[in-house]
């Protein structure tokens, strides 16, 4: 099912483009060696300004949603691209690499390739070996950064641990991302979790400052 | 009048800056890759700071209304020191692939040494490579040899000179610069280098093309609004509106604009600001009440 990303990318991308996908798709030129990380990085940063102005069709939309990928229609040919490239670059290295490689592709990103990095890791092999990359980016904090992995995006309900989570929901509440975009909070709402949420309410109060919705959304909902 | 300084070190200035700035009507700026007033000693400090240059920094000057784009390369200084030069040069392939770089540089001579002319060289065929234009540090030490030194650089590149900005051009190195083909930079500055008056003169003897004027605003004593003080000087010289213009707006954007990389927005103007927005969990402001423009 994750070959969809490499099949809209291939299909999509066209002229001078097609010509730069050719010439830097990892084990591009018969050798089905892992690029070094300097190429790969090289290649994914491309992917922005190269590809931006080639547009997804519906029917991609629709493909990326049967795959996994929650609201689609926010993807562009860039995110798709970059999603293509890590598992294409995945697949030619030996599993112990995997996590290295993809925390240095995310760690000298700018931060339209890092939320492409975290948008994309439940579509990576044996997800669970990027948890550690996950819960950093948690911290990172650029609210673009942060949405990729707190909104619509499986990972955290799926393999957070539950004091991880918590952080994570505390943090969207911070920084005025709506926890409604929170995938699967219900899942994941613990009696921790809104002793949290409730501690947080009353230090806004405190300091006469409003009081964001959301805690009441979180305190209402039933407990996993 | 919309202003665009192409070569303003913004990591050293303050949100005062930024805020003087976008008062005095400048949209956009291009902040190049240099030396930070003190030598670095790891590669990584300055994968540290390219990555600052196309995200905090970028960042940063959208919440006062400008547009920030960056030039990347390894400067000439820091091209003297061999615990750095060759790490830096293997990591210009994925910096010079961000999409707000407009530009290879500031790259050129410092002291015109052997090992600044192989790393100078190696960046200009970056430059072709890539397809970006080059920004060239002339020395401030022995300047006109250094300009010539560069001239003679440039051709052996092969480079088109429409595509390089020779900057920091005197009365000394002007003519040489134009005559080569190359555009020329001038950096305007409180107490040395050119300044504002001296920059009338020579826009009104040499014309305003491939002219173009900048602050070079960095860690030392600088000024980020010399751009419009120039702009204010130019016309009590009663030089043309039209040809201000063309030297503060229309010939950096010509310039830089051959990166194919420089996106100004639909209406070229300046991007909507937005103070409420945060990076790395951090705000611009300091308790102020946030400025948000409404969306078009």
């Amino acid at each position: 099912m994750t070959e969809c990303f490499a099949e809209i990318l291939w299909a999509r991308v066209d002229g001078p483009a097609k010509k730069w996908l050719e010439r830097v798709w990892p084990g591009a030129g018969g050798r089905d060696a892992a690029p070094s990380s300097v190429q790969f990085r090289a290649a994914f940063a491309g992917c922005a300004r190269r590809l931006r102005d080639l547009p997804l069709q519906a029917g991609d939309v629709r493909m990326l949603s049967d795959a996994g990928v929650i609201v689609g229609a926010d993807w562009q040919l860039d995110n798709v691209a970059r999603t293509a490239l890590l598992l294409r670059a995945l697949s030619l290295l030996p599993g112990e690499e995997q996590a290295a490689f993809v925390r240095q592709v995310y760690l000298r990103g700018d931060f339209r390739e890092q939320a492409a990095v975290l948008q994309s890791l439940s579509f990576l092999p044996r997800p669970e070996q990027f948890l550690e990359l996950a819960i950093d980016a948690c911290r990172t904090n650029v609210l673009d950064v942060f949405e990729a992995i707190a909104c619509e995006n499986a990972y955290p309900a799926a393999m957070f641990p539950e004091a991880a989570f918590n952080q994570m929901v505390l943090k969207a509440i911070f920084l005025a991302v709506l926890v409604g975009r929170i995938t699967d909070l219900g899942n994941r709402a613990t009696p921790e979790l809104k002793r949290m949420v409730v501690a947080f309410a009353s230090e806004r109060r405190a300091a006469g400052r409003a009081v964001p919705d959301d805690v009441d959304l979180i305190v209402n909902l039933d407990a996993a | 009048m919309k202003m665009f300084d192409h070569h303003i070190h913004m990591t050293s200035r303050t949100t005062d800056d930024y805020q003087a700035m976008a008062d005095a009507g400048i949209v956009a700026i291009i902040e190049p890759a240099f030396w930070v007033g003190q030598p670095r000693t790891h590669v990584g400090a300055f994968e540290d700071y390219f990555l600052s240059l196309v995200g905090w920094e970028r960042f940063r000057s959208k919440q006062f209304g400008i547009h920030h784009f960056c030039t990347i390369g390894l400067n000439p200084k820091e091209a003297n020191n061999p615990d750095v030069a060759d790490g830096v040069m293997e990591l210009l392939p994925i910096y010079l692939e961000k999409e707000s770089c407009v530009g290879v540089g500031e790259i050129g001579f410092d002291d015109q040494t052997a090992v600044e002319t192989k790393h100078f060289e190696a960046q200009m065929q970056l430059a072709i490579d890539y397809e970006l234009p080059v920004l060239i540090h002339t020395p401030h030490r022995d300047k006109k040899a250094g300009t010539e030194r560069t001239i003679d650089l440039v051709k052996a590149s092969g480079i088109d000179p429409g595509r390089v900005l020779i900057d920091h051009n005197n009365e000394e190195t002007l003519a040489a610069t134009l005559d080569s083909g190359c555009w020329a930079g001038h950096s305007i500055y409180p107490n040395t280098k050119m300044d504002e008056g001296r920059m009338a003169t020579l826009v009104q003897q040499y014309g305003t093309e491939r002219i173009t004027i900048n602050s070079a605003a960095d860690w030392g004593v600088s000024d980020p609004l010399k751009v419009p003080k120039t702009v204010a000087a130019m016309r009590e010289a009663g030089i043309a509106e039209s040809d201000i213009e063309t030297v503060v707006w229309h010939n950096p954007i010509a310039f830089f604009g051959q990166s194919g990389r420089l996106d100004l927005g639909a209406d070229g103007g300046r991007p909507r600001v937005d103070q409420s927005e945060l990076w790395e969990g951090n705000s611009v402001l300091r308790g102020q009440e946030a400025v948000v423009e409404p969306a078009e």
